[in-house]
């Protein structure tokens, strides 16, 4: 249904807007020396009808959007749409003037109205048209505004999860339980504090500098996760091991800053930290069918509890992380993840473009 | 009056990082008549040496691999006065809830940690014993129902997830699951354990006894039209008036 009709002020000024055609139209005849009130009884009716007729427009609109190259097409499309619609309103005025002659003060004038009828035929066509015409800008208003909102949406939805990535990639447990490690490093090994602060500052930093990109390379998602490893590395001691297999060309290619992060993360808080004699965590790297493939492996607790295994829970940084991919690539990115009994996978593949 | 002597507060440390354990180990050694009994890796250890040596005080971390803090607490929280240590906040209502001593937040200062070994000293002069209910849903708080039943057996810790669990039947002070054709006895009220269960699939039967639908065969009438539940492996159980209602209920009959 066309959208005026939803709305009662702007059929009502529309229909004003007709009705004020129809009598300035209605000044034509009384030159001709034909009464006002025939020509008024005449058009009003007419126009109204008409001005319901040129509605339609909007589906012609629709259903030829303005394009480039296909120009000749909707313009012969609008061409006969308005010859057509004319012709309609011409065999309808036609019948309406053969009606009001039934009276006797009409059908006097109804054989010097039919002479009009080509001029009320053209007059009909360029109304149409000039429809046509009001309705393409309409359309091209309102697909702006949509552009513009769509614009927004996309903008407040990437903000959110950049936002959410940095809290969640400041958490502040391993924050807290870095700074207790530091604490006890002091007295019994000064040097190794000394490390762990360093460690801790260039993550903090890297963490930071990296969020304002949307993209970076992934030489460099990979040095932050490998900080993030370091620092475990230093509360878990033996229990935390890792694997790397790492294609060297895949190091230039271009990654959303802290997509990868949350995976490690996740695979020490909710897999190592989780087991008695921890394990180990193994990162594939590889180009694949001309996308780039992260898979993160780790062991985990088989008998979960019931109890807590990790404050947050599991998915929240995973929900994270896709919600990135499906902002940033829409279909062309997904992260899959499988939960064995004491085996979680998650694997992430990416587009892939190299950085320039 | 003569002040009484001070009291040797005896410690046990219970955290699964090395260097958490250190630095409260650092702290200690300046602090008089306190004696560190043990340091555990894991809740398994904690449960060991609280059967094992009888610390006065655990200084326990919550998150741990397989038995966290509070399941450690469900397990020997009657027989040992707790400080957590933890990085996490969320977990101080749940700590006041079993009356715990004190809460500690890592990272936290040598001051703070004698401030609450002394509180745990106060206590202990008290003779103040640590309340028995709660424990069990402290250790569950926010997860829904069980999923397994740990039950101590001197230093040991049994596992037992709910599904195996045939029955459980409530003994003087104690409550007995049985899994597996062994029993096991844990010192807790069948109303709590209810409770802690999932009401799809544990009916309260009768005063004494809490079933696994999955268990019941059938339903017979004895010799004195008592209805007795007779479970898949032959066992016959008693069936109480308003057991059997709710037993109707839960089948739609």
């Amino acid at each position: 249904m066309h959208p005026i009709l939803g709305r009662a002020t702007w059929l009502a000024s529309y229909v004003a807007v007709w009705t004020l055609a129809a009598i300035l139209m209605a000044a034509v005849p009384t030159w001709l020396g034909l009464a006002w009130v025939d020509s008024l009884v005449l058009l009003v009716p007419l126009f109204l009808v008409y001005s319901f007729a040129c509605l339609s427009a909007w589906y012609v609109c629709r259903g030829f959007p303005l394009r480039s190259g296909v120009m000749l097409r909707v313009l012969a499309s609008c061409a006969l749409a308005a010859l057509t619609a004319s012709a309609v309103w011409l065999a309808i005025a036609r019948a309406w003037i053969t009606l009001l002659s039934v009276t006797s003060t009409f059908a006097p004038a109804a054989p010097r109205y039919e002479e009009q009828l080509p001029l009320l035929f053209a007059v009909g066509v360029l109304l149409f048209l000039l429809a046509i015409a009001v309705h393409y800008a309409w359309l091209a208003v309102e697909a702006a505004r949509d552009a513009e909102r769509q614009r927004f949406e996309l903008e407040a939805v990437t903000r959110e999860a950049e936002l959410r990535a940095l809290r969640a990639q400041l958490n502040p447990h391993f924050l807290y339980n870095s700074l207790n490690s530091i604490s006890a490093l002091t007295a019994v090994d000064p040097a190794g504090a000394r490390r762990m602060c360093l460690l801790l500052g260039d993550f903090l930093r890297s963490t930071l500098s990296v969020s304002g990109h949307n993209e970076i390379r992934l030489a460099d998602e990979l040095a932050l996760a490998d900080r993030f490893l370091d620092i475990e590395q230093i509360r878990f001691g033996p229990r935390l091991r890792v694997e790397r297999r790492i294609d060297p060309t895949a190091s230039a290619c271009r990654v959303p800053p802290l997509i990868l992060q949350p995976l490690v993360e996740n695979a020490v808080v909710h897999g190592i930290a989780g087991l008695l004699n921890g394990g180990v965590i193994r990162l594939d790297i590889a180009r694949r069918n001309g996308s780039l493939s992260i898979a993160i492996e780790n062991p985990c607790d088989a008998d979960t509890s019931g109890a807590d295994s990790g404050a947050g829970g599991r998915g929240v940084g995973l929900d994270n992380v896709r919600r990135r991919l499906a902002v940033m690539f829409g279909r062309d990115a997904r992260l899959e993840t499988r939960a064995e009994p004491g085996l979680f996978r998650a694997q992430l593949d990416l587009p892939w473009s190299l950085h320039d | 009056m003569i002040d009484a002597p001070p009291l040797r507060l005896r410690i046990a440390i219970v955290d699964d990082e090395d260097l958490a354990r250190a630095v409260i180990r650092e702290y200690l050694a300046d602090l008089p008549d306190v004696e560190i009994v043990a340091e555990c890796a894991n809740g398994f250890e904690a449960v060991k040496a609280v059967a094992e040596l009888r610390p006065d005080l655990l200084l326990l971390d919550v998150q741990m691999p397989k038995l966290n803090g509070f399941e450690v607490l469900d397990l020997v929280g009657r027989d040992v006065a707790v400080i957590f240590v933890t990085a996490y906040d969320q977990y101080a209502l749940r700590a006041f809830d079993v009356h715990a001593v004190d809460y500690l937040l890592k990272p936290f200062s040598a001051e703070r940690l004698a401030e609450a070994v002394s509180r745990a000293r106060e206590r202990a002069g008290r003779g103040e014993r640590l309340p028995i209910r709660g424990l069990a849903d402290a250790a569950r708080a926010g997860h829904g129902f069980a999923g397994r039943v740990l039950v101590r057996d001197g230093p040991r810790v049994h596992v037992i997830p709910v599904a195996t669990v045939d029955y459980v039947q409530a003994q003087d002070d104690y409550v007995c699951f049985r899994s597996g054709g062994k029993d096991y006895l844990k010192e807790q009220t069948l109303a709590e354990v209810e409770a802690s269960l999932d009401p799809a699939r544990f009916v309260r039967i009768h005063r004494s006894y809490l079933l696994n639908l999955e268990r019941l065969a059938r339903v017979e009438l004895d010799a004195r039209e008592n209805r007795i539940a007779v479970l898949t492996d032959g066992r016959r159980l008693p069936v109480s008036r308003s057991g059997y209602q709710r037993l109707s209920a839960m089948l739609g009959h």
